[in-house]
């Protein structure tokens, strides 16, 4: 390499720096400084502390939210991931217009998260669409209750919304596979159930993977849903964030608890890589 | 060496939509035989094998494997296993894990099911590659690890979709002689898909040559060679010239007749095709001809021409002359022997041929070849 490609290297790169800085590093950067100052009514003491931390990890509900959260992400990412799988297979496997399924499939991004979270609302609502439905059909006298503002309205909205980003990903890596490899395991003597599971499956980890994360990952840290559809059952450490950033005005706090939740998550999704890849390794 | 029928194809019919892509396709093969079906790209050599190995369904037809009717029999339990032509090796496992695939339901214990695998792999001389990753091989080394994850079933039969057409010249060169000398060791079956001509002749104990879905002949190189069905077959297998001929006399299995520009002479009848009018087509091979600035005094006919063209193949010359009542110019190979014949455009040359070297193609007008099949 010359010294003139050293120097074009760096121009390139300068756009990708600046984005990364201003909009990545800079409020990361100033997210840890708040974390370690005070809040002290309508300023902010900036002396070093560890209080903070000290608060929040000796706080019962940060532990119980964090935690709460983190599960709740991963039972949607489970859920999510398990319906999605079957629906790219069709897509990539059987179906005839891809394209088609392919558009038909993003149709709930053409309308705002926010309308479709509300549109949630109105199907799992005490007068909704499902309750007056089953009503009027006389399979139920009273409308269910156990529908809207909890945990499970959480799960099912969230699990909605996502589904095209598990699907995409997961339809791209069995859209890759070489049809030959199946075919050759079938000449093997491989049934089609052992075809999937010796062959399909291990090629397409890498988009399982890739859907977890992208699951998994922003869910955590959702907090227009559990507002609106999750009641007090269903609240997510988003919302405690969202209160301490807002009504609370204790920005350190908050600043905290955005520190600890992104650790965890990232925590758990790099566990969650190293468990499959291990499995993946221990199966041959 | 070769036995009982093992695979018999049955009036095999085979439609894509509208498209026919195998007619009227018979085919019995021979236990322990090294068959090759050729033909050129799109003629529908690998949907056959596809059809034999359980991948198609063909539209009519009988397949039988060894006697049992395979209709009703899928892939995953037919006696045969497929060498792909992109080798379809597994990604995501290793060598020894790709040639133990087929091994999972055998109920071998894992170290038989080590042993068949390091067998195989010296098979086709991979031992001791077991560990290798899928991405780490070379393709001549894919193309063995296919042929040692096919052969570790130990198959009735095996199918080979054009396995060398992915390697160098060299590399395939070598490969055509070890995959021949490995399928008389093991004493299988092979069926063998290839566009290649020589390749077929080389390795085959018999030879199927196919166009536009149909099996226009099968048999032996040799026979292939001396007598072609048709002009198609004739032009296939190795160069020809067509030339028109007069039939004077038949007798016995003798023809005598006239090549216009040429003469007269006798000629072996071809027991494959038919003569039901005096207009008569022959074949001539280009390095079955003479070619000298004298006229020859040992052949059966002779004629004086210009050479018009001249190729150079390096073991090889060959020349186009014309001829005086001939059509088309004649084609004429030589071997490139110590430098000996170095004949300019322009050169007035004797050429020369012997009946026995003149193919019967039979009446012209049932085959008149078309001008693709013309060149030589
Ligand atoms: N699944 C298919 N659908 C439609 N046409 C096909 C299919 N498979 C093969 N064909 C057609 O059948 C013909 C023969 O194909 P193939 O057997 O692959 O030829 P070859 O192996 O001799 O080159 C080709 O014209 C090909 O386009
Ligand atoms: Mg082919």
């Amino acid at each position: 390499m010359t010294l003139e490609s050293d120097r074009s290297g760096v121009f390139l790169a300068m756009p990708a720096t600046v984005y990364v800085g201003l909009l990545v590093a800079a409020p990361l950067g100033v997210l840890v400084m708040y974390s370690f100052w005070t809040q002290t009514y309508v300023d902010i003491d900036r002396t070093f502390t560890w209080e903070n931390y000290r608060a929040a990890f000796s706080d019962p509900l940060v532990r119980q939210l964090l935690v709460r959260s983190v599960w709740m992400a991963g039972l949607v990412t489970l859920l999510t991931v398990l319906l999605a799988y079957p629906i790219a297979y069709f897509v990539a496997f059987r179906a005839r217009r891809k394209m088609l399924w392919l558009l038909l499939i993003t149709i709930p991004f053409w309308i705002s998260y926010l309308l479709r979270v509300f549109a949630w609302k109105l199907i799992l609502g005490f007068n909704g669409l499902l309750n007056s439905g089953l009503a009027s059909l006389g399979l139920i006298n009273e409308p269910l209750d156990f529908l809207l503002y909890n945990e499970l309205a959480v799960i099912i909205t969230l699990a909605h919304a996502w589904a095209p980003f598990a699907i995409l990903p997961i339809y791209v890596s069995l859209q890759k596979i070489d049809r030959s490899l199946l075919e050759a395991a079938t000449d093997l003597g491989c049934g089609k159930l052992g075809r999937f599971l010796r062959v399909t499956l291990p090629l397409t980890v890498p988009g399982i993977i890739a859907s977890c994360l992208i699951i998994f990952i922003p869910t955590v840290g959702d907090y227009v849903t559990p507002a609106l559809v999750g009641g007090s059952d269903g609240k997510m450490v988003a919302n405690l964030i969202q209160v301490y950033f807002g009504s609370a005005n204790n920005w350190p706090l908050g600043a905290t608890l955005s520190l600890m939740t992104m650790v965890s998550v990232g925590a758990v999704a790099i566990s969650f890589v190293a468990l499959v890849r291990g499995a993946g390794k221990a199966i041959r | 060496m070769t036995g009982n029928t093992i695979i018999e194809l049955i009036d095999v019919e085979k439609h894509f939509r509208s498209f026919v892509a195998l007619s009227n396709f018979s085919l019995d093969l021979k236990e322990g035989e090294f068959f090759s079906l050729v033909g050129p790209s799109g003629c529908g050599k690998t949907t056959a094998l596809r059809i034999i190995a359980g991948f198609q369904e063909p539209t009519s037809g009988v397949i039988r494997i060894g006697g049992q009717d395979m209709r009703a029999i899928p892939a995953n339990r037919r006696p045969t296993n497929m060498v792909f032509q992109s080798y379809a090796i597994f990604p995501h496992l290793n060598v020894a894990d790709n040639v133990g695939f087929g091994l999972a339901k055998s109920g071998l214990s894992r170290a038989e099911r080590k042993q068949r695998i390091g067998e195989a792999l010296e098979m086709v001389a991979l031992d001791g590659l077991q560990r290798r990753n899928a991405h780490e091989l070379s393709g001549g080394q894919r193309q063995r690890v296919a042929l040692a994850r096919a052969l570790v079933m130990r198959p009735k039969v095996l199918l080979l979709d054009e396995p060398l057409s992915a390697l160098d010249k060299n590399m395939r060169e070598s490969m055509q002689f070890e995959l021949r000398r490995l399928q008389q060791s093991i004493g299988i079956t092979f069926v063998m898909v290839t566009h290649d001509q020589y390749e077929a002749m080389t390795m085959s104990d018999r030879i199927g040559v196919m166009f536009d879905g149909r099996l226009e002949q099968v048999d032996a190189p040799s026979a292939l060679y001396a007598f072609p069905a048709n002009p198609k077959v004739a032009s296939f297998i190795g160069g020809m010239n067509f030339l028109p001929a007069t039939l004077l006399n038949e007798r016995n299995a003798t023809l005598s007749i006239e090549i216009a520009g040429l003469g007269s002479l006798d000629i072996g009848m071809n027991p494959g095709v038919t003569r039901h009018e005096r207009d008569l087509l022959v074949g001539l091979r280009p390095e079955q001809l003479y070619i000298g600035r004298d006229a020859p005094t040992d052949y059966d006919v002779t004629a004086q021409g210009t050479v018009t063209d001249i190729a150079f193949y390096g073991e090889s010359v060959r020349y186009h002359v014309q001829i005086n009542g001939v059509p088309e110019p004649v084609s004429v190979s030589v071997p490139n022997y110590f430098h000996t014949v170095d004949f300019k455009r322009g050169d007035a040359v004797w050429i020369a041929a012997q009946g026995a070297s003149v193919i019967d193609l039979g009446t012209r007008s049932d085959n008149e070849p078309t001008k693709q099949e013309r060149k030589v």
